[in-house]
């Protein structure tokens, strides 16, 4: 089975379904935009009143933010459909499709829908962090580089791992949308330098949801060259690929819950 | 004739209460977060000039995280119209037709419903968490204890302020549901509906944080009305005076808007394309 | 081969209060109630046969099927097709299935219906010259070329349910599970897709298995019936012993004169049942016992009736037959 192929088709159906309706994909596309330029906004307005935030200043706080947009977007591209999922179609019995294939459900899931407007997300994080880094000092080096490149890759590998996990309850519970959710707005919080944090809130981004191991992390290292981005790199990788394994695992225990509608 | 919308009243609330483990779930991560937004905050005063007892834009410290706090609390239970996504159901299913033909408002359905959630929300949640809230906070000393005649006229108009937060949110949910006869995005016109209110009603960050223009016209905006104002005013740092002065605004958009959510009724009526065979 | 072991399916619902009181009850209890959906189910199907799987509304008879296809992973018991349980091997089983669900289509709603066969044929690996051959049978004999390039959400329910049809086709399945096809469709559709059924069955000796409210669906098609009541079944074998059991149950439904009074006119000769309720009368009587011409004779000519309807019996109705005789033989 050409798993590759069978993508691209089903990628190429979803672009057509999308452009069906074409004013629905620009608004879309401008509304997720403007939502991130909203919280931009918000952050800017708010630390406009002071110097710096716990030493880093507006520049390096902007570099945070630009810098999370880059896995979280990746991850918005492919994986979106999970929502869906999570939200409404196990409650509505809309899964059942899905079951008749000789295709993993989960693939078809990542199948079903590939979103552009994460390339939006992804232009917007890419220019914040051009811009800002014309004032700032930092170590750029082999090392620091690929820290980045695997924060970005499998940083967003963790993201889509958490979202099949907590998408996955939906079987067992008929909406999970609100939890995942939730767990969701958790990126926000990797966006900022943990040290504004206490112990428990660091322990949580790093250990439990893991978002703060890939954002804040590597972009400290960048900045101050808090840790070792080989270590570091190597770290993400690890928990990537347990996250990974751990919501395959859940996903394939949660779907034989699954109950559909009607009798 | 109110009678008929009672249904819908009562339906909205037991959805809410079928909901349960989704609700509770939900509250704790909502309470988890509005902590994170404080430590931010404090991470803020700590770092600003003159230290963390600082006053910027008028707000301490203490003024802003209790401020954090009770707007959260307050989207938490004002905000559970499910609205839009109900029209956009309508139109992607057809089924708006039904409601057409019925002697009930489309309209008022949508009032009702949401009327009917938030005092479920109210008592199972509000009313309780507002209340501790408000005294744990009196004893750490974050809320000066007033006097209990104007904490009575306060809760009084805040409550005001709650249910005219809670059928302007309708109304506006009403307008961008309406919007989806227009495209069949859904999801863009909620995302965009969502971010304008988190934004602009002081839910992010109070409105007194932005820039000195922008300052003057969101305050104008009936957004304001959605969070910031009834908060504030159940805080007291609003007197007499600009708590009225609010809620008339809040009372004024809603009349505004109610007009134009019927003149863009009649228009997007005329639109209806209903799908599939 | 199908096979049916045993089979049961249990659903907990939460216990709700009544009313709005309960329902706040409810939040901070937790009691669950659980329904048995399917109890205890065990039958066979054979390679080539048609098979009419009956019951009446919530019987249990989708949750079979869908535990048949391997949507649901049963609570005991289990199901296998050709000696494989479907639930947990998909990859093996699903190019041997085809389903058509008539509620809902398993097709793209927004897109041309050649699209979706296009992404239908990558998932099943169906081979460039497969698939056109599949396509022209399907052209012949559902005709659906007509609108091969018109987006399903614009198609009718006649247009649909043959589209979904062919797509359940495509990959040339040994099985076929059909959940209420004809469902909403006027009599010249329903034909259409009983033929096409017909022809796939003769042609390629698809095992077929039809779940109905329809009898002329199974009487056209099924040469066996199981039948399923309360999620248990109360009859499994060929359909002429039932239609001979309870006989050609017939029901005329006629407009009268209001004012005509039914001991006024003269009897019947014969066996009927014979009901007056303001302008409508019902008669009721075995066609294999009494002629139907006789009937609407008497309808028209002694009756004066101005219109008239006639009605098969109902699947309700020999559900309700079968249960009574079971309760009279114990």
């Amino acid at each position: 089975m050409n798993y590759i192929k069978l993508y691209f088709t089903c990628i190429k159906r979803s672009i057509i379904s999308r452009l069906e309706y074409k004013k629905d994909l620009f608004i879309a596309s401008f509304s997720f935009l403007f939502s991130n330029l909203c919280a931009l906004l918000s952050i800017f307005f708010i630390l406009q009143a002071i110097p710096s935030l716990e030493g880093y200043s507006l520049w390096e706080i902007g570099f945070f933010y630009g810098f999370s947009m880059i896995p979280i977007s990746l991850d918005h591209l492919f994986s979106d459909e999970f929502w869906l999922v999570a939200y409404r179609r196990v409650k509505e019995g809309d899964m059942d499709m899905y079951f008749l294939r000789p295709v993993p459900v989960m693939f078809q899931v990542f199948a079903e829908n590939f979103q552009p407007e994460g390339f939006g997300e992804m232009i917007l994080g890419t220019a914040l962090i051009v811009v800002c880094s014309f004032n700032i000092t930092f170590a750029l080096s082999f090392g620091t580089i690929l820290m980045m490149v695997v924060a970005s890759i499998f940083g967003a590998i963790i993201i889509t791992s958490l979202k099949i996990i907590f998408a996955s309850f939906a079987f067992v519970f008929k909406s999970s949308g609100p939890l995942l959710q939730i767990i969701y707005n958790f990126t926000n919080y990797a966006k900022y330098p943990l040290k504004i944090y206490p112990e428990f809130i660091r322990f949580i981004l790093i250990f439990l949801l893991p978002f703060g191991l890939f954002i804040s992390l590597p972009v400290d290292t960048l900045l101050r060259g808090t840790y070792n981005p080989y270590l570091l790199s190597v770290g993400i990788v690890v928990v990537a690929s347990l996250f990974f394994a751990l919501a395959v695992r859940i996903w394939t225990l949660c779907i034989q819950k699954y109950e559909s509608t009607g009798s | 004739m109110l009678k008929r919308y009672k249904p819908f009243l009562r339906a909205n609330a037991m959805d809410l209460l079928a909901y349960r483990f989704n609700m509770i779930v939900w509250l704790l991560v909502t309470l988890l977060q509005a902590a994170t937004l404080v430590f931010l905050w404090v991470s803020v005063y700590r770092s600003a000039p003159g230290g963390i007892d600082a006053v910027i834009n008028g707000f301490t410290y203490k003024e802003v995280i209790v401020y954090t706090v009770f707007t959260t609390i307050f989207t938490f239970v004002t905000f559970n119209s499910e609205t839009l996504w109900l029209i956009n159901s309508d139109i992607r299913k057809g089924t708006i037709g039904n409601y057409l033909i019925k002697p009930i408002s489309y309209r008022g359905k949508f009032i009702a419903s949401s009327l009917g959630g938030y005092l479920t929300m109210m008592v199972m949640f509000g009313l309780p968490l507002f209340t501790i809230s408000y005294v744990v906070f009196g004893l750490v000393g974050f809320i000066a204890i007033p006097t209990w005649y104007d904490l009575v006229f306060h809760v009084f108009l805040f409550l005001i302020g709650q249910t005219l937060a809670v059928l302007l949110n309708d109304v506006i949910s009403y307008i961008f549901g309406l919007l989806c006869f227009y495209t069949s995005s859904g999801w863009g016109l909620n995302q965009l509906r969502a971010t304008l209110i988190s934004f602009l009603s002081g839910t992010l960050l109070p409105l007194a944080f932005f820039p000195p223009v922008f300052k003057t016209i969101v305050n104008l905006l009936p957004f304001a009305g959605l969070s910031q104002n009834p908060v504030l005013i159940l805080l007291m740092k609003y007197d007499y005076l600009m708590s009225l002065k609010v809620l008339g605004l809040a009372l004024g958009w809603l009349i505004i808007l109610e007009l134009f959510a019927k003149l863009l009724f009649r228009h997007a009526i005329k639109k209806i394309t209903v799908q599939g065979g | 081969m199908i096979e049916l072991i045993h089979l049961t399916k249990e659903f907990k619902k939460p216990i709700r209060g009544k009313g709005l009181s309960g329902m706040i009850k409810t939040l901070f209890s937790r009691k669950y109630e659980v329904i048995e959906a399917v109890k205890d189910v065990s039958f066979t199907i054979n390679e080539g046969e048609i098979v009419g799987y009956i019951g009446s509304n919530g019987a249990g008879k989708s949750t079979t099927i869908k535990m048949m296809c391997g949507i649901l992973t049963p609570t005991k018991g289990k199901v296998l097709i050709d000696g494989v349980e479907p639930y947990l091997k998909r990859k093996q089983v699903a190019p041997k299935i085809g389903v058509v669900f008539g509620q809902k289509t398993q097709l793209w709603w927004d897109i041309p219906l050649i699209e979706s066969f296009k992404v239908l044929k990558e998932i099943y690996q169906i081979s460039d010259e497969d698939y056109e051959e599949r396509l022209h049978f399907l052209f012949e004999v559902l005709s659906i070329d007509k609108f091969l390039s018109q987006p399903v959400r614009t198609l009718s329910l006649g247009q649909r349910m043959r589209a979904d049809l062919a797509a359940s086709l495509l990959h040339n399945p040994q099985i076929l599970f059909l959940d209420e096809p004809t469902i909403g469709l006027d009599v010249l559709a329903k034909q259409k897709i009983r033929e096409a059924i017909k022809l796939m069955n003769a042609k390629y000796k698809t095992t077929v298995i039809l779940t109905t409210h329809d009898m002329n669906d199974i009487e056209d098609l099924c040469s066996s019936v199981v039948m399923i009541e309360k999620g248990s079944i109360i009859y499994d074998g060929p359909l002429i012993n039932i239609k001979h059991k309870f006989g050609n149950i017939k029901t005329l439904v006629l407009s009268v004169d209001p004012q005509l009074n039914l001991d006024d006119v003269a009897k019947f000769k014969g066996n009927i049942e014979i009901k007056k309720e303001e302008d409508r009368v019902e008669i009721r009587f075995d066609a294999d016992k009494v002629k139907l011409e006789n009937v609407i004779n008497y309808a028209f000519a002694t009756l004066k009736a101005t219109d008239m309807k006639v009605n098969d019996i109902s699947i309700e109705t020999v559900v309700k037959k079968i249960l009574s005789e079971q309760e009279k033989s114990k």
